[in-house]
């Protein structure tokens, strides 16, 4: 009876939105003599609420050319504007800004479809120790984090301190390939201060538990249990699933007041890291196995707070002033 | 819509199947959560190195595995034991063309699990992993240089070459240890 009662409910569920709606929209425009495009500019102001509405409201159009306008190229964003006004027999004499408000939008929308590619192409793109580019990142990545301690050899057990597994970090990008990199040395270049601090953190013995005498005496790993460069290549797959999942618009449509840019992507996930840091030690995890689990709580907190569509993650990212 | 469908015609729900507690072991980049991934029928192409342990319900045609899978690097490799308790079965994973002394890393941890008290009753799936790579060994050689026969004698092992491109054929291996899982289940006096 149950699964009777749910099939139902999707059923009517479906006629609602295939039918219902469409009259309700119909009534509406006759009634304020203005169209969903422009009830919306109107009445949201500028930000994440307005673009997402835009966007649902053209994904969801009867129309063709309006459905497509969600993934047009930047450069024809102009003539799809006219378009759709001329779609909507809107006036742009009457309705200046109108024009003004769906040009924003619609550059932050085929901006993040953009982003994703952009990131996408960089995450398929293997670590390839032959490649002088990828090698000097490599070596870039070590300067940053450890300007006292020269690197003695290419293959070393000195990558392990700043986390990668083996002596080879090439095998540590698998999944993320060179997107892995490029967001680890941008955190390490442009957020210097933080990113020390965090792997200084993350070599420290954890005092809270035991004296020091008896740490001395346990094998544990001497520290909070953490692996930096691990670590930072699992939470560029965080981000790169809350980019992909379309969790980050709200982000990025109150960050960005044009297209998102990489630069943007990476920014954010210094703010993951930083935040995962201080995170990890709030919940102070017996050791390294619970990352799983406390990334996945972490990974819901994320969600959470970019449900509100007021929420910009970090708002103002100092390094990039 | 399959459940639906079966209460629309006062048919009960399908009979459960049965479940087993797996442990998977091995080192890191052996391809253990790119295996159990593509068995979950999820894409295997985006799998970071797993960070502590990561647990997966695998389902087979006639049984579930819940599958707790272990990171295999150095660092992490310390804590296996801790996860053995309440294991029913082990499945080891192993890069079959990776280099001498990786190979002999494997071989070590293979030995300590077949000699751990908690898992040495246990029946054991070893998979070589990678056979599409030029410098995978073969399945003799692996077998040879791991010293199985001697060194298992006794125990119950399966011992299957498989590859990321070949599923149907990791799935037959998987099948051969829920049938040696099944077998336990009928005889509780052997332990």
């Amino acid at each position: 009876m149950k699964h009777f009662l749910r099939m139902f409910v999707q059923v009517c569920l479906y006629f609602y939105c295939k039918c219902l709606w469409r009259c309700l929209k119909f009534v509406v425009r006759k009634l304020t003599g203005r169209c969903e495009l422009q009830r919306i500019c109107y009445n949201t102001k500028p930000g994440a609420a307005r673009t997402m509405k835009i966007e649902a409201s053209l994904r969801g159009s009867k129309s063709k050319r309006l459905q497509t306008s969600v993934s047009v190229h930047p450069d024809a964003i102009e003539k799809t504007i006219d378009d759709i006004m001329e779609l909507k027999r809107i006036n742009p004499d009457i309705n200046p800004q109108l024009g003004v408000s769906l040009q924003a939008c619609l550059l932050q929308i085929v901006g993040y479809r953009n982003l994703v590619a952009e990131v996408e192409k960089l995450r398929r793109e293997p670590y390839d120790s032959e490649n002088p580019q990828h090698e000097e990142m490599l070596l870039k990545l070590w300067k940053c984090l450890k300007p006292n301690s020269p690197l003695k050899a290419r293959i070393s057990k000195q990558w392990c301190e700043i986390g990668f597994q083996g002596d080879d970090p090439k095998t540590d990008f698998r999944g993320m390939g060179l997107l892995g990199l490029y967001n680890l040395v941008y955190f390490a270049e442009w957020d210097t201060g933080i990113a020390q601090q965090v792997l200084s953190d993350s070599l420290q013995p954890k005092y809270s538990q035991f004296s020091k005498a008896e740490w001395e005496k346990k094998k544990f790993d001497k520290a909070i249990g953490y692996s930096f460069a691990i670590v930072g290549i699992n939470i560029t797959d965080l981000a790169y699933n809350l980019l992909v999942s379309g969790a980050l618009k709200t982000h990025f449509y109150n960050v960005a007041p044009e297209a998102p840019t990489l630069t943007h992507f990476q920014q954010t996930f210094c703010y993951l890291m930083h935040e995962f840091h201080k995170f990890w030690i709030e919940e102070d995890p017996l050791d390294i196995m619970e990352f799983n689990r406390v990334r996945e709580k972490f990974h819901k907190r994320i969600l959470k707070q970019l449900q509100n569509p007021e929420m910009a993650l970090c708002p103002h990212f100092a390094a990039s002033e | 819509m399959e459940m639906c469908f079966r209460a629309l015609c006062c048919k009960g729900p399908p009979p459960p199947r049965p479940e087993y507690d797996l442990v998977c072991i091995g080192l890191t980049g052996s391809g253990k959560t790119s295996l159990l991934s593509q068995l979950c029928s999820e894409s295997a192409e985006n799998i970071v190195s797993t960070t502590g342990f990561s647990i997966k319900a695998v389902p087979f045609q006639n049984a579930i595995l819940n599958v707790k899978e272990l990171g295999g690097a150095d660092n992490i490799r310390k804590y296996w034991s801790r996860y053995y308790q309440g294991s029913q079965g082990v499945i080891f994973v192993l890069d079959s063309a990776s280099s001498e002394d990786d190979l002999e890393t494997a071989r070590n941890e293979l030995h300590s699990a077949l000699q751990h008290p908690q898992l040495c009753t246990l029946p054991f799936l070893i998979l070589a992993n990678h056979q599409d790579k030029p410098a995978a060994r073969s399945v003799q050689e692996i077998k040879k240089y791991f010293e199985l026969e001697p060194l298992a004698r006794g125990k119950r092992w399966i011992l299957k070459p498989c590859s990321l491109d070949d599923m149907e054929a990791v799935k037959d291996s998987f099948s051969l240890l829920i049938n040696l899982l099944e077998e336990r289940d009928f005889e509780p006096s052997r332990m």
